[in-house]
C-alpha cells in the first residue's frame, strides 16, 4: 500500500496538500511541514501526563460541597465516586451511570486510549489494525470534548443552586483539576499525528499481492 | 493516494517499487536527539499537586482524642473545636471506643495551639443548655454543637492519648482565681449542679460535682469561691441552706422565709462569717452546711464542744414543752441551747422523801456570754458562778405566743435565796433555778377572767336593792308624813299665836314686855339647836357611805362589793334602828311639844299682854323676821336638793339595775308625794319661827351637803358600775379574740397536721412545680440532644 511517505510525500498537517520531503513549509498554507516522526509522541506523552496528574486530585478532592439549610441539615463534600455511590443509594441508577461513564469511564478510557495509541503507533500493523486505530483516535478526538461535561454540570450546579439559607452548593478543589485533566487530555489527543497509524504498514497487503 | 506529487523525481522512474524504509530511531537516540520542553509541562502539573497535597498534610495539625459519654451533636468534618470561642480545630472522625463505652471524637487541631493541650486540659460540648439557671447557649441551636476546650499557656506533658471530656462544662475555667472548699451535708437538700452560692445575697460562686462520701453517709459538693470573696472565707465561716422556704411559728410569730425566687428552684447556699477570730483557710476545707441561718448562728456556739460549759438544771415541777434545743437566753439574748432532758432521781435524805426531778442540761457558749474569744468552760462557770451569788437564776419561762414553746432563762432574781453553783456535781456543774415564770399571756388573760368571777356583784346588787328599800320605807312611814302635818298645825297654831302675839306686842309695845318674850324665844332657839344636832348624824353617815363608795371604786371589785355591802349594811341598820324609826315620831313630839309651848308662850303672852313688855316684843320679832327670811331662802334650795335627788334617781336609772331603779323611783315619788301635800305647799307660806329648827336641819343637811355626797357616792358608783361594765363590754371581744387567735392557732397547727388544707395546697402547689419543672426537664433534654429539632421540628 502505498503512502505518502513511501511515495517520498509530506503531507500539510493543515490544508492536507502533499509535498516534496524536502519542502519545509506549505506553499499554500505557509504551515510548517513536520515528517511523521516518532518524536512528537513526546508531547502526547507529556500531555497525557500532565492530565493523569490532574486527575488523582480530582478523584481524591471533593467536587461538590453541598450545604442544606446552612449546613444544619448536613453538608456534604462528594467526591466523584463519592457522588456516584450517594445517587446509587437513592436509586438514580440512570443519572449515576451518566456520572460514573462521564467522570471515571470516559477519562480512564481516554487514557488507556491515547496510550494504546502512543505505544502502537509507527509499528508495523496490518491494514486492519491500522483501520481500528484510525477508530479509536477518531471516538478520543470526538469525545474528549463531552468529558467536560462533569464540569460543566458543577459550574451550572453552582450558578443555579445558590438559595443562601436553603442550600447552596460550591464546586470543590476537584473540579479545577478534572477540568485540567480533560484539558490536558484534550491536548494529549491533538498532538498525536494521526499519520503515524499509518508508517508500519506492510510493503504489500494479500489484497495488493491479488490485484497488482 | 492517486495524487502524484509533481516534483516526483523521473531518475527513479524505472525502478520497481520498493518499500521507503522507515526512519527508524531508536529510543536512546531519541532521548540523545534531546528532550521535547513539553515535558516541562507534566513536571509542573506534578510538582503543583505534590505541593498542594503536602502543604494540605503539613497544615492539617496534630491529631488529638477525646472521649466523651456521646457524640450528640457531634459531625465529623463540621463540628468545630474553639478555645475561647476561636476555632481552632475540627473534627475528623467519630468512633467508639474498643469496650463501646464511649465515644472517641478525633479532633485535628491548630499546630501552635495543640501545644498547650496537656494533660490539665479540659473538653466538654456546648449544647444548648435549659436549666434552673437559665437558658444558655442558644446560639448552639444554629450553628451546631462545638466542642470547647479550655487549657492554661503552658505546654504541659501530654501522657495520656485520650482526654477524657467532660459531660458538661465546668463551672470555672482553670485559670479562673478563687478557693475550693468543700461542704458537707446531710442530703443533698438545697444542693444541685451549678447553684449559686450567696454572700449577703450577691452570686460569689457555684458549687458542683455532688458526690456522696466515701467515708460516711455525708453528701460533699465541690464550691468554688471566686476571688476576691474567698478571702471572706475564715474557719469561722458558716454555710446554711437558703434553698425553698420555711415557715416557723416561733416566738415572734409565724414567719415565711423566702430568700430568692431562683433558689426555690434550683437551690443554694450562703455563707457568711458571723464572728471575727477564724483563721484563714486554705482549698480544700471542709464546711459543714447547716440547714438554716439560724442553725447556722447557733452551730457557732457549738463550733467547739470542747469549750462549751454544760450545766444540770434541777426542776422540781414537771416541765411540759420544753424541747432539746430550745434556746438558753441570757440578757434576751441566745447564748446556749437545751441538750438533753432526763429526770433524775434523788434518794431519800434525812427528813426528806424521795424526789423526782426533771434534769435539763443545758450548753452554754462562753463567748455568747461576752467573754473574750479563747474563754474556755472553765471561764464560764467562773464567771456564771459570780453572778449567781448576786441572784442569778435558771427558770423556764415561755417563749410562744401562746407560750407553747419554753425556753431557759438565766435572769436576775432579787429576792432568791442564797444559793451557789454546785461545781463537783457530777455529770455536769448545778446551777440554781427560780420557779418557772409562765407569765405569759394566757396565764394573764385567765387571771383577769378568774378575778372577774370571783367579784361579788349579785351580792351588791342585793345590798344596794335591800338599801332602797329601807329608804322607802322610812319615806312612806306614817310618822315621815306627819310631819308636815303636824308642821302645818304647829305652824297654824304658831300663827295664832302670832295673831295673839301682835295683839299682845301692840300691848306690850305699851306694857314693854319685850325681854321676856326675847328670853322665850331665845329658848325656843335653843330648843330648835338640840332638834339640829339630832340631824346632824345623817350627813355622816352619807359622807361614810361616800367614802365607802369611793374607796371600792378606787380599789378592788372584790373590796369593793363587800365595802359597799357593809355599808349599806350599816346604813340600812342605821336607818332601820328603832331610834331612826323614831325621829320623825320624836320631831312630831317635838313639834308638839313646840306647839304646847307655844301654846304656853301665847298664855305667857296673854298674860304679858298685861305685863307691858312690847319694846322687847318688838325686837324679838324682828329677830323672827329675819329667821323667818332665813327659812325662806333655805326653802329656795329645797328644789334644788329636789333636783340633786333627781339626777342621783337618774343616775341610778341609768345603772338599769331595775330593781335599784324602781326603788328610788319610788322613794323619789314619795318625796315628791311628801313634799307635794298641800301641807307641804302651805309650808312656805306658813312659815313660822317655829321652823327655824327644821331650817337649821335643812341648812345642815345642805351644808354637809349630803345630797351632794350621795351624789357623788352614786356618782362613784356609777363609775364602777361603768367601768365594770366596759370591762365586761370588752370581755366578750377578748374572748373573740382568743377564740380566734386559738382558732388560727389550730388552724396553724391543723395545716402541719395529715392533710391540712395549707398542706394540701402546698403539696399541689409542689406537685405543679414539679410538673413544670418535668416538663421543663424534657423539653430542655430533647433540646440539648437535638438542638436542630427546634428549628426544623423534627
Amino acid at each position: 500500500m502505498l503512502t505518502a511517505h513511501r511515495a517520498g510525500l509530506i503531507g500539510c498537517h493543515a490544508c492536507g496538500r502533499v509535498w516534496p520531503q524536502d519542502e519545509t513549509t506549505c506553499r499554500r498554507c505557509g504551515a510548517t511541514l513536520h515528517p511523521p516522526d516518532r518524536r512528537g509522541l513526546q508531547a502526547v506523552w507529556a500531555w497525557l501526563a500532565a492530565g493523569i496528574v490532574f486527575y488523582i486530585p480530582a478523584n481524591l478532592l471533593p467536587m461538590l460541597r453541598t450545604e442544606t439549610f446552612a449546613g444544619l441539615q448536613g453538608s456534604g463534600e462528594a467526591t466523584i465516586v463519592g457522588g456516584v455511590i450517594e445517587l446509587i443509594r437513592y436509586g438514580n441508577w440512570g443519572v449515576a451511570a451518566i456520572v460514573f461513564a462521564a467522570s471515571v469511564i470516559v477519562p480512564l478510557a481516554k487514557f488507556l486510549a491515547i496510550s494504546w495509541l502512543a505505544v502502537v503507533a509507527g509499528r508495523p500493523a496490518t491494514i486492519e489494525a491500522a483501520h481500528t486505530r484510525l477508530k479509536v483516535f477518531e471516538v478520543v478526538e470526538f469525545i474528549g470534548r463531552w468529558s467536560m461535561i462533569d464540569v460543566f454540570v458543577v459550574a451550572i450546579l453552582s450558578a443555579l443552586v445558590q438559595l443562601g439559607f436553603v442550600a447552596s452548593i460550591h464546586p470543590g478543589p476537584a473540579a479545577v483539576s478534572f477540568a485540567l485533566s480533560v484539558a490536558f487530555t484534550m491536548l494529549s489527543a491533538q498532538s498525536f499525528d494521526p499519520r503515524l497509524i499509518w508508517r508500519g504498514l506492510p510493503l504489500r497487503s494479500r489484497r495488493d499481492t491479488t490485484t497488482g | 493516494m492517486t495524487d502524484t506529487p509533481p516534483s516526483q523525481p523521473s531518475s527513479e522512474g524505472a525502478a520497481p517499487l520498493r518499500p521507503a524504509s522507515p526512519v527508524r530511531r531508536t529510543a536512546a537516540r531519541a532521548a540523545r536527539a534531546g528532550v521535547s520542553l513539553i515535558w516541562l509541562v507534566p513536571v509542573i502539573a506534578l510538582l503543583v499537586t505534590l505541593g498542594l497535597a503536602w502543604n494540605a498534610y503539613s497544615g492539617r495539625g496534630t491529631l488529638i482524642s477525646v472521649a466523651f459519654t456521646d457524640a450528640a451533636g457531634i459531625t465529623p468534618g463540621e463540628t468545630q473545636l474553639r478555645f475561647r470561642e476561636i476555632a481552632v480545630g475540627q473534627v475528623e472522625a467519630v468512633r467508639f471506643t474498643g469496650d463501646l463505652r464511649s465515644v472517641l471524637v478525633d479532633i485535628r487541631v491548630a499546630e501552635d495551639v495543640a501545644q498547650f493541650i496537656d494533660d490539665a486540659a479540659e473538653f466538654w460540648i456546648v449544647r444548648p443548655q435549659v436549666s434552673t439557671q437559665g437558658i444558655s447557649r442558644l446560639d448552639t441551636v444554629l450553628t451546631g454543637a462545638f466542642i470547647e476546650g479550655s487549657w492554661d499557656d503552658e505546654p504541659g506533658p501530654t501522657g495520656e492519648e485520650i482526654h477524657v471530656g467532660l459531660d458538661k462544662p465546668p463551672l470555672t475555667r482553670s485559670n479562673e482565681q478563687g478557693t475550693w472548699v468543700t461542704l458537707a451535708s446531710d442530703s443533698a437538700k438545697g444542693l444541685s449542679e451549678g447553684a449559686p452560692v450567696f454572700f449577703r445575697g450577691l452570686t460569689v460562686g457555684r458549687m458542683q460535682n455532688l458526690r456522696l462520701s466515701e467515708r460516711d453517709e455525708t453528701v460533699l459538693a465541690d464550691v468554688f469561691v471566686s476571688s476576691p470573696h474567698d478571702q471572706r472565707l475564715t474557719t469561722a465561716t458558716v454555710f446554711w441552706d437558703i434553698s425553698g422556704f420555711s415557715v416557723g411559728l416561733g416566738p415572734q410569730g409565724v414567719e415565711l422565709n423566702v430568700t430568692a425566687v431562683t433558689s426555690l428552684l434550683q437551690g443554694g447556699v450562703e455563707f457568711a462569717t458571723l464572728i471575727s477570730g477564724g483563721q484563714p483557710i486554705r482549698s480544700g476545707h471542709v464546711y459543714q452546711l447547716q440547714p438554716d441561718q439560724e442553725a447556722a448562728q447557733n452551730s457557732l456556739f457549738s463550733g467547739a464542744p470542747q469549750s462549751e460549759l454544760r450545766l444540770s438544771l434541777l426542776l422540781p415541777e414537771a416541765i411540759k414543752g420544753l424541747t432539746e434545743g430550745a434556746p438558753v437566753q441570757f440578757q434576751g439574748l441566745n447564748v446556749g441551747r437545751v441538750t438533753n432532758l432526763a429526770v433524775r432521781l434523788v434518794p431519800a435524805g434525812a427528813g426528806q422523801s424521795r424526789q423526782v426531778l426533771q434534769d435539763i442540761t443545758i450548753a452554754i457558749s462562753p463567748q455568747r456570754l461576752g467573754l473574750r474569744d479563747e474563754a474556755t468552760a472553765a471561764d464560764a462557770l467562773s464567771f456564771l458562778a459570780g453572778r449567781v451569788a448576786e441572784g442569778l437564776r435558771a427558770r423556764v419561762a415561755g417563749a410562744g405566743l401562746l407560750g407553747t414553746s419554753l425556753m431557759i432563762e438565766l435572769v436576775e432574781v432579787p429576792e432568791a435565796p442564797a444559793a451557789q453553783i454546785v461545781t463537783d456535781a457530777e455529770p455536769h456543774p448545778i446551777m440554781p433555778v427560780a420557779p418557772a415564770d409562765m407569765s405569759d399571756i394566757s396565764t394573764s388573760a385567765q387571771g383577769l377572767l378568774n378575778r372577774l368571777g370571783n367579784l361579788e356583784l349579785e351580792e351588791l346588787l342585793t345590798s344596794a336593792t335591800d338599801m332602797m328599800d329601807s329608804v322607802t320605807a322610812l319615806a312612806r312611814s306614817q310618822d315621815t308624813r306627819a310631819i308636815p302635818e303636824a308642821l302645818r298645825r304647829t305652824i297654824d297654831e304658831a300663827r295664832v299665836t302670832m295673831t295673839d302675839l301682835r295683839s299682845t306686842a301692840e300691848e306690850l309695845r305699851q306694857s314693854g314686855a319685850v325681854g321676856n318674850i326675847a328670853a322665850a324665844a331665845e329658848a325656843a332657839s335653843a330648843l330648835a339647836g338640840k332638834l339640829n344636832t339630832a340631824a346632824d348624824q345623817i350627813p355622816s353617815i352619807v359622807d361614810s357611805l361616800d367614802t365607802a363608795t369611793a374607796s371600792a371604786a378606787q380599789v378592788d371589785f372584790a373590796a369593793l362589793a363587800a365595802d359597799a355591802q357593809a355599808a349599806l349594811t350599816d346604813l340600812r341598820g342605821v336607818i332601820g334602828t328603832e331610834a331612826a324609826k323614831a325621829l320623825p315620831g320624836r320631831l312630831a313630839a317635838a313639834v308638839d311639844s313646840l306647839g304646847s309651848a307655844s301654846a304656853d308662850i301665847g298664855a305667857l303672852a296673854g298674860e304679858l299682854r298685861q305685863g307691858g313688855a312690847s319694846a322687847k316684843l318688838t325686837q324679838a320679832l324682828d329677830e323672827a323676821s329675819a329667821a323667818f327670811q332665813a327659812v325662806e331662802e333655805a326653802a329656795v334650795d329645797v328644789p334644788e336638793m329636789v333636783d340633786r335627788v333627781d339626777e342621783a334617781a337618774v343616775s341610778i336609772d341609768e345603772f338599769d339595775f331595775a330593781g335599784v331603779s324602781a326603788e328610788t323611783k319610788g322613794l323619789v315619788a314619795d318625796l315628791r308625794a311628801m313634799l307635794g301635800t298641800e301641807d307641804a305647799e302651805q309650808l312656805p307660806r306658813n312659815l313660822s319661827d317655829t321652823l327655824e329648827a327644821a331650817s337649821g336641819l335643812l341648812n345642815d343637811l345642805r351644808d354637809g351637803n349630803a345630797a351632794g355626797s350621795l351624789n357623788a357616792a352614786l356618782d362613784s358608783a356609777r363609775r364602777a358600775m361603768d367601768q365594770i361594765a366596759s370591762a365586761a363590754n370588752t370581755l366578750p371581744a377578748l374572748s373573740q379574740r382568743f377564740q380566734q387567735l386559738a382558732a388560727r392557732g389550730e388552724g396553724v397547727i391543723a395545716a402541719y397536721g395529715d392533710r391540712g388544707a395549707f398542706q394540701t395546697e402546698l403539696i399541689n402547689t409542689l406537685r405543679s412545680l414539679r410538673r413544670a419543672a418535668e416538663s421543663f426537664g424534657s423539653l430542655s433534654a430533647t433540646i440539648e440532644r437535638n438542638p436542630r429539632a427546634f428549628i426544623l421540628g423534627r
